[in-house]
């Protein structure tokens, strides 16, 4: 506590500066009165004694000096008059001034916003207490099911429960899209049916009421719900009375017993969550995948033991079940780094993107710090020359540059509070609504912290690069010159260092950026085999209670099809299970070929299914490859036949013969009919993240009814005019039907790469920063140097030099620095990129058009920057430039 | 007359310290007092005294208050705080070993 109490009192001293003056003034003054008057007593005269006291006691200000030096203040005082002199010194040159202080606020601005994104997204994607020990497992088939079918049977997750040592819990649940409220109100909600224990997983506590408890997970007893925070409010207006009402779900009456807390919205922002409840033939089922797991792992199990567990496990179950069990093997993985498995490396890529803007802003910054340095040289030699150590400059300089760095602080908070709120209202809803932990985007004490500590290690890099920067000056050398600003060789090289640096980091940056850009472009073409424009889609869910059979839910679908088919401008109406771009993959199921041996359980093929109605391919553009697409006249009472996508038909007819196979869908011991191919249509890319073509069977919606479709239109002019006129034709249908999920094609094409798509904006918007401040310092710094040596040239040009050879010195010196930092930024931007083609969906690759593009690109900056001023410094009369200082 | 000695680096403290353990005293008599208790041996740069005086303050070894002085005029009283205490004790204590020491290697060698 003495250091602090020590500081309290040199501040305090500060203050009571004048009046501690005073006092030792007092002081010293009595103290040479005593002193005379004692010689006085011992005979001198007055006189005498008065010049012997002064004499005996020394200089009496230097000594004052001493005291003040003695109580501290000093130090405090030389702080602040530095301060003051770097104010008006920012304040005498304000172009100068706001052109650092922006150039940096950008930088750490840029910083922050991205940190504030990783903060959220990245740091505390979900409000859990303890996330780390959190896993999702699933079975994996060892068969390409897509990168989001991560489920397990529901025996196997029985069994899985009970395994001693490595979870404190297990935890299984799915979706279930609800219809909410009473017959002639019903709106579509999305829930999750959850275990009873979900939540204790997960470790958290309802914001009211209760959560489930293991009675409720029984068929009967589960009419229990608890809503989210979200839904509490916007539903029933925050009722306060609310736990103990009924809801109506599905035409089911259910309890409200809890509501959760605000953050809480896992697995996705669901509205409600129900006991997941199963009867007992379900809960023996190990045939089907057909739950999400989550479990909380023991304290002080690694993740690498639990894996070694489940693999035993998985041995026995396979040797148990053969049949069903056969080539699965469970599998594990951290909830953070699933979550993050493709958006990690890309936020990384941001951040380092953001590091490189700022460290570009330095540069810029250093470069005209220095600049200003050879303007001061003189009065640097002078403050040497007076007795100023390298501490005194030193703090002299960082003083300078850590009131820009704060400045430019104080402006980036602001920037970063502006941007968060740009970034979050800027980017629709729809692009985020699978993104967790978007909603958390802010700028908290991490945000700002993050900030002041950017803009404090700024200011001392560049206090401290200054100070070594003029630590040579030698004040004899110095004062004796004419001020011509002779530059060093030394400096020089600094200088020089810069634009190459300047250069290396601005080609690297605008590479990363262009593979960014390219990358997202790419994505958004890569939904391939289908024509996306002017269709609009609408989700439709039946209640299970009112269509509880297929003629019912076959005649409503009739009915709306037809109905919407003869809108005008309604070009095709169809239904389909699972459009394109929905980010859900489509429902997988085994099937048989007719005439081909009965295979292993982990042998048997498998397929994606999708559902259609007959104009599906002419609604979507699908290109026809053979025979005949399903029609009308393949109704419930016509030969049950279906249509295959062509990686499909080649991958199990290579020959060709697909046409008039048959095959059965489920597993081998499955009493499915058997279903006659009658055409192969084109491959279509499902959904973004799954680059593999899936072999696909579209089956004629007449022939297997479902609630649950997706009502795609193609339309003559803009899909979102007609909606109005959908929402007609549904309500004649059943006027209990609500609209879910309204959307044109195209809109949801882009939002389901909206992650991708504010990455590439981002780095558009860092290429182009990067872009701008490298050019500026490259400009700055050559022209400076040109600027320099106008005198040389007059000298050049007196004695007769060619104006062109001269052109060409100069010229070959601004490219010689760039070259060299293109050389070294080549192979880095080339090493980046093959390790971003990984990062990027394998859709980003090394594209020399774009590092050709920007090398040259940089050469142009280097040679307008050597050229301009060049041009100038010729074009001046040589007797004019010989006296130019 | 042979010239006072100088004071040994660091010894100016230990004396302040030393002199102002019975009362409080002001810098003109702090003076006095070494040079009369050192017989004239020790004569202390005046002015040297009064940083020395504030750095000590600062350190919080002595304090400082105003007072009377003999001859009625007002001035600035140091006195030995707790921590003081304490401090010239070891001070003190390692002063007599070093200059016991020195004794030692002087009369030996």
């Amino acid at each position: 506590m003495r250091w602090l109490q020590s500081i309290f009192h040199r501040v305090r001293n500060l203050f009571r500066r004048d009046a501690i003056e005073r006092e030792t003034d007092q002081e010293l003054r009595f103290h040479l009165e005593r002193e005379i008057a004692q010689h006085i007593s011992k005979g001198m005269s007055p006189e005498e004694a008065s010049r012997s006291a002064f004499l005996e006691f020394g200089g009496v200000e230097q000594f004052k000096e001493e005291c003040r030096e003695a109580r501290g203040v000093n130090r405090l005082e030389s702080l602040l008059a530095d301060l003051r002199y770097g104010l008006r010194s920012l304040r005498r040159s304000p172009g100068f001034t706001i052109v650092c202080i922006l150039t940096l606020a950008l930088g750490i601005g840029a910083n922050s916003a991205v940190f504030s994104m990783v903060n959220a997204l990245l740091l505390h994607p979900y409000n859990f207490r303890n996330l780390d020990p959190l896993v999702r497992v699933w079975e994996d088939r060892g068969i390409d099911e897509g990168y989001d079918a991560r489920y397990i049977a529901p025996a196997d997750a029985e069994d899985l429960r009970s395994i001693n040592g490595v979870f404190e819990g297990l935890t299984t649940y799915n979706y279930q899209s609800f219809g909410l409220g009473a017959e002639g109100d019903v709106q579509p909600i999305l829930g999750c049916r959850v275990s009873a224990n979900f939540f204790d997983v997960l470790a958290v506590a309802p914001a009211a009421g209760r959560l489930f408890t293991p009675a409720e997970e029984q068929p009967g007893a589960d009419q229990v719900a608890i809503l989210s925070y979200g839904t509490w409010q916007r539903r029933f207006g925050g009722d306060a009375h609310l736990l103990g009402k009924t809801i109506s779900l599905n035409s089911r009456v259910y309890t409200i017993v809890g509501i959760m807390p605000k953050d809480f919205d896992y697995p996705v922002p669901v509205e409600l969550w129900v006991p997941l409840a199963l009867t007992p033939a379900e809960k023996a089922d190990r045939t089907q995948l057909s739950f999400n797991a989550l479990a909380r792992l023991k304290p002080g199990v690694s993740v690498s033991l639990a894996g070694a567990v489940l693999a035993n496990f998985s041995r026995r179950l396979e040797h148990e079940y053969p049949k069903t069990n056969a080539g699965r093997s469970t599998t594990l993985l951290q909830l953070r780094k699933e979550l993050y498995m493709f958006t990690l490396p890309l936020f990384l890529l941001l951040q380092v993107a953001a590091g490189f803007v700022v460290l570009l802003a330095c540069a810029n910054l250093a470069n005209l710090v220095f600049a200003r340095m050879i303007g001061r040289q003189r009065e640097i030699a002078l403050r040497a020359a007076l007795g100023a150590g390298r501490g005194r400059l030193g703090q002299l300089f960082l003083s300078e540059t850590l009131l820009y760095s704060s400045a430019a602080g104080a402006v980036a908070i602001a920037v970063s509070f502006a941007s968060v709120r740009a970034l979050r209202a800027s980017i629709p809803v729809g692009w985020t609504k699978w993104v967790p932990g978007w909603d958390g985007i802010r700028v908290d004490g991490n945000v700002l912290a993050f900030t002041i500590l950017a803009a404090l290690g700024v200011g001392i890099f560049l206090g401290l690069a200054t100070l070594l920067h003029t630590s040579r000056v030698e004040p004899t050398k110095t004062l004796k010159e004419t001020g011509t600003g002779i530059v060093t060789r030394a400096k020089r090289r600094v200088r020089s260092t810069l634009v190459v640096v300047q250069v290396m980091f601005a080609l690297i940056l605008l590479v990363c950026a262009g593979l960014t850009i390219q990358g997202f472009v790419r994505l958004a073409n890569i939904y391939q085999g289908f024509e996306p424009a002017n269709v609009l889609r609408i989700e439709i869910s039946l209640p299970q209670k009112v269509y509880a059979d297929n003629v019912k839910v076959a005649s409503f679908y009739q009915q709306v099809l037809r109905g919407t088919a003869s809108v005008p401008g309604v070009e095709h109406a169809s239904l389909v299970t699972n459009p394109p771009a929905s980010n859900v993959d489509n429902e997988t199921t085994f099937f048989s070929i007719e005439g081909q041996a009965s295979l292993k359980a982990s042998e048997m093929p498998s397929a994606d299914l999708q559902i259609t109605s007959p104009d599906f391919l002419e609604t979507l553009k699908i290109s026809s490859v053979a025979g005949r697409p399903l029609s009308d006249a393949d109704n419930a009472d016509a030969p049950r036949v279906v249509v295959v996508s062509r990686g499909m038909a080649s991958r199990f007819w290579p020959k060709g013969d697909a046409l008039g196979h048959r095959i059965r869908l489920g597993a081998q011991d499955s009493t499915e009919p058997w279903l006659t191919i009658v055409g192969v249509v084109g491959d279509v890319r499902q959904n973004w993240w799954n680059p593999a073509t899936r072999p696909v069977i579209y089956k004629p919606f007449a022939q297997a009814p479902q609630r649950s479709m997706t009502l795609l239109l193609r339309t003559a002019s803009n899909p979102t005019s007609y909606v109005s006129a959908v929402r007609d034709v549904v309500r004649q249908a059943d006027p209990a039907i609500a609209l879910r999920g309204v959307n044109t094609l195209e809109e949801e094409i882009a939002d389901s790469i909206a992650i991708v798509r504010i990455m590439g904006i981002l780095m558009g918007i860092f290429g182009l920063v990067a872009l701008a401040l490298s050019s500026i310092g490259v400009y700055g710094v050559l022209s400076e140097s040109v600027a320099q040596r106008t005198h040389e040239i007059g000298i050049r040009l007196a004695l007769g030099a060619n104006p062109r050879d001269l052109m060409k010195l100069i010229l070959g010196q601004a490219l010689k620095l760039t070259g060299i930092g293109l050389a070294i930024a080549v192979p880095c931007a080339v090493a980046i990129s093959r390790a971003m083609a990984s990062l990027i969906f394998g859709v980003v690759s090394l594209d020399f058009t774009i590092l050709g593009g920007f090398t040259l690109l940089l050469l142009l900056v280097a040679l307008a920057a050597g050229y301009l001023p060049a041009r100038r410094a010729i074009g001046v009369d040589p007797m004019v430039s010989l006296r130019y200082e | 007359m042979s010239k006072p000695t100088d004071l040994v680096q660091g010894t100016l403290d230990l004396l302040i310290l030393k002199s102002i353990a019975l009362e409080p005293m002001h810098g003109w008599a702090i003076a006095q007092r070494i040079r009369q208790v050192s017989n004239d041996v020790l004569q202390v740069n005046q002015g040297a005294l009064y940083p020395a005086l504030h750095r000590l303050e600062q350190q919080r070894w002595i304090t400082a208050q105003w007072g009377e002085s003999e001859n009625n005029r007002r001035a600035k009283y140091y006195s030995l705080t707790k921590p003081g205490k304490k401090y010239l004790q070891s001070e003190q204590a390692n002063w007599e070993r070093l200059s016991a020491a020195i004794g030692l290697v002087l009369k030996r060698a």
